[in-house]
């Protein structure tokens, strides 16, 4: 082809054109990702910010606000103003700032043009140094605080203060979740947020991105069960001298925890002083972070699987010596004494170790009574929606530090361990007609305006309906031919005391201390409550029939009056009409 | 009829007159230019306080919300649990236990039930609040328009 006289012009002009067009990309990427530029929208006219859309609010059951947000302020200084730093200071400290994290902050960045003092600061504070710029505003000798900024913002709140502060867990300045339903639902609650730069000069006007709020959550807990539970442990560690304490209250159809109290329990508006509240490896939330031996609580299951596997009937008599052999080793009763013979319901009523230990050796065999217990959830997490769930310990036949004595001692609730959420999603079991239930805390979510509710979860049928409901009438009976201090009157329901021995590090049980426990539900024809009350190293007397008994009392007699519950005869009453 | 022919040549040929023209046609361009420059500048001034507006109205929401959000955190804070319970004792009232209650059958009662915390039918946000035509081009309008009518099966 014939080149056009005078082509190389055009040429020419395209290469010069096309190198132009090459130069500014190659500007347009140096200009993103230089450091030099980088540095230039940190320190100087632009700050990188991040915009958090308002954290859900979570409620209880009731729609009382558990967990909301409140305005809070950024308090910022206008370098370029030129202002009187004196006078600021003076302002600054007579309005509660700390002013020597002041002066770290304006050191850390010399050649700012605008500085942040303190941010999260309160609005009772915020107001008091606003007070306090109006009064110096248009002073003659310029010793204003005209140069002092204020960018109002969202800060976590909870207006119960330390209510189910086990359950909610709390939020940092950095807006993250920490501990309870604030963790495990931080990514819902949180919503998602926007990183940009923007001018650090508040007098320059910027867009600034729409941001869809964080997802409201309805909890299952019901504020005024929930108080009264709390109040009720509160009085109980007083009056017992126990280290700590936990009570569990649970809907065993649903799986819904109207109530779950453990000590020590935080001011969530304060959660700076968390290490001092819990200190050491002090569980947040002891019912579902503390595993431990249950003790007798746990010869329920040990019933429930003998009975569900036909290896005894509620008549079968045995006699109980003081002693039996297992593995080797001799177990005896609580009291070491001979008890001679007894039924399936004398030996709960009475709960004597020996009698247990001989159906789970004698009569099951580890295979029949290891599977029950792994079909009630031993040995896993319950999976229930608050963060920090431990998993408890089920030795199993095979594993290394498993021991034959332990197929005896595991039926008393000894040599296995469990949290106390375990316990009662195992005993959702024996009061639900054979069917365990997942439980959780979360009773729905809002999107887009829309409730979504939690669905019942069945996790599992460890026993029959028949096996539950004999064994449901037999710890009934029992409670009432030892004239237990647990019942309410009017009201059947059944129950299991613990008391355990604490094992230690080293190896053997704590001689001074013991754990006890009571698990409970009712009424026994239809259980609307599952409760569990746990007192760890109680003084005043070592006995769960003594200490932890009345407690469950006192928690069923608020129960029934919150439910609207009426007694027994009086609902058959109205159920027959 | 040669006379006319020469005198129509001469007027259109005269310098003055292609001058006039030249002139008439630079002018027509520039007061076409300075209209669309007009419109232009009216439609981009126009634009612009209408974002500045809806930005100042989005802090407006914004401040609002979290007036809002501060104002009901402050109502829980004052109908908490312990504040009502300070209340009711100041009042003279007492926690009930199951002896003070007396239970009535009411036919179809249900017993109380959760909380639906479900937007009313009606509030939902569903329809955005800035409508497409202010934010889309020319092009998605007429691609919009013309999707819309195929849809419905009518002509644009």
């Amino acid at each position: 082809m014939k080149r056009l006289p005078h082509s190389w012009r055009f040429i020419t002009s395209a290469l010069i054109l096309g190198a132009m067009g090459i130069a500014i990309l190659v500007q347009i990427v140096r200009i993103q990702a230089s450091p030099e530029v980088a540095g230039v929208i940190d320190q100087g006219n632009y700050i990188w910010k991040d915009f958090y859309p308002p954290r859900g609010e979570i409620y209880d059951r009731n729609g009382n606000l558990l967990a909301g947000n409140m305005t809070v302020y950024e308090v910022g200084l206008d370098i370029t103003a030129n202002p009187d730093m004196p006078t600021v200071m003076l302002a600054l400290q007579m309005a509660g700032f700390d002013l020597n994290e002041v002066n770290y902050r304006i050191s850390q960045v010399p050649n700012a043009q605008y500085v942040i003092l303190d941010d999260f600061v309160s609005a009772s504070r915020a107001d008091q140094l606003m007070a306090l710029q109006k009064v110096a505003h248009g002073d003659p000798t310029g010793k204003n605080l005209d140069a002092i900024y204020f960018k109002a913002h969202y800060g976590r709140s909870y207006p119960e203060n330390d209510l189910a502060s086990n359950i909610l867990g709390f939020v940092t300045e950095d807006n993250h979740g920490y501990l309870g339903i604030e963790e495990k639902y931080d990514n819902i609650l949180a919503g998602i947020p926007v990183r940009m730069a923007v001018p650090a000069d508040p007098r320059r006007a910027t867009e600034y991105p729409t941001i869809p709020p964080g997802q409201t959550i309805i909890l299952t807990i019901d504020r005024n069960i929930q108080s009264a539970v709390e109040n009720i442990l509160d009085q109980a560690l007083k009056n017992t001298g126990a280290s700590s304490g936990t009570i569990i209250v649970m809907d065993p159809h649903s799986g819904e925890i109207l109530a779950m109290s453990s000590t020590p329990r935080l001011n969530l508006n304060e959660y700076q002083s968390i290490k001092t509240v819990f200190p050491g490896e002090t569980p947040f939330n002891r019912a579902v972070s503390e595993a431990y031996e249950p003790g007798s609580v746990a010869k329920i299951l040990t019933m429930a699987g003998a009975l569900d596997s036909g290896a005894v009937k509620p008549e079968t008599v045995t006699f109980v010596p003081e002693s039996i052999v297992v593995g080797g080793f001799k177990i005896y009763n609580w009291d070491g004494g001979a008890w001679g013979y007894q039924d399936m319901t004398g030996c709960l009523a009475n709960s004597l170790n020996v009698c247990l230990a001989w159906i789970s050796d004698k009569e099951m065999g580890s295979a029949s009574f290891y599977s029950y217990m792994q079909r009630f959830g031993l040995g896993h997490a319950t999976g229930i929606d608050l963060a920090g769930e431990v998993p408890g310990r089920l030795k199993l036949p095979g594993d290394s530090d498993w021991t034959p004595v332990e197929l005896g001692t595991n039926a008393f609730g000894q040599g296995v361990s469990v949290t106390p959420i375990q316990m009662v999603m195992a005993a959702s079991a024996l009061a639900n007609d054979g069917q365990m239930v997942y439980p959780h805390v979360l009773y729905a979510q809002i999107q887009d305006g829309k409730q979504s509710n939690t669905k019942t979860q069945i996790v599992g049928n460890p026993i029959s309906v028949k096996t539950a409901q004999t064994l449901s009438d037999m710890l009934a009976n029992a409670l009432e031919t030892e004239s237990s201090t647990a019942l309410v009157p009017g009201y059947r329901i059944a129950g299991k005391t613990g008391t355990a021995q604490i094992p230690l590090p080293g190896g053997g049980y704590d001689q001074n201390n013991v754990n006890t426990s009571f698990i409970g539900w009712g009424p026994v024809d239809d259980p609307r409550f599952l409760v569990y009350v746990w007192l760890e190293k109680p003084q005043t007397n070592r006995a769960a029939s003594v200490v932890v008994a009345p407690i469950y009392k006192q928690v069923v007699e608020k129960l029934v009056v919150m439910l609207n519950l009426p007694p027994d005869a009086i609902r058959l009453q109205m159920i027959g009409r | 009829m040669n006379n006319v022919t020469h005198i129509v040549r001469k007027v259109r040929q005269a310098p003055w007159r292609a001058q006039r023209q030249w002139i008439g046609l630079f002018l027509l361009g520039l007061v076409l230019m300075a209209m669309v420059a007009g419109i232009y500048l009216n439609v981009t001034v126009r634009a612009t306080l209408a974002g500045r507006e809806t930005i100042t109205l989005q802090a407006m929401i914004t401040t609002n919300q979290r007036v809002n959000a501060d104002l009901e955190t402050q109502l829980a804070g004052l109908i908490s649990i312990e504040s009502m319970q300070k209340r009711a004792e100041a009042m003279g009232f007492q926690p009930a236990d199951p002896t003070d209650i007396t239970f009535v059958a009411v036919p179809g009662y249900k017993g109380q039930s959760a909380v639906d915390l479900s937007m009313p039918i009606g509030n939902h946000p569903e329809v955005p609040i800035i409508l497409p035509e202010y934010t889309e081009s020319w092009f998605d309008y007429f691609m919009n328009q013309q999707v819309s009518s195929a849809l419905n099966g009518v002509q644009p």
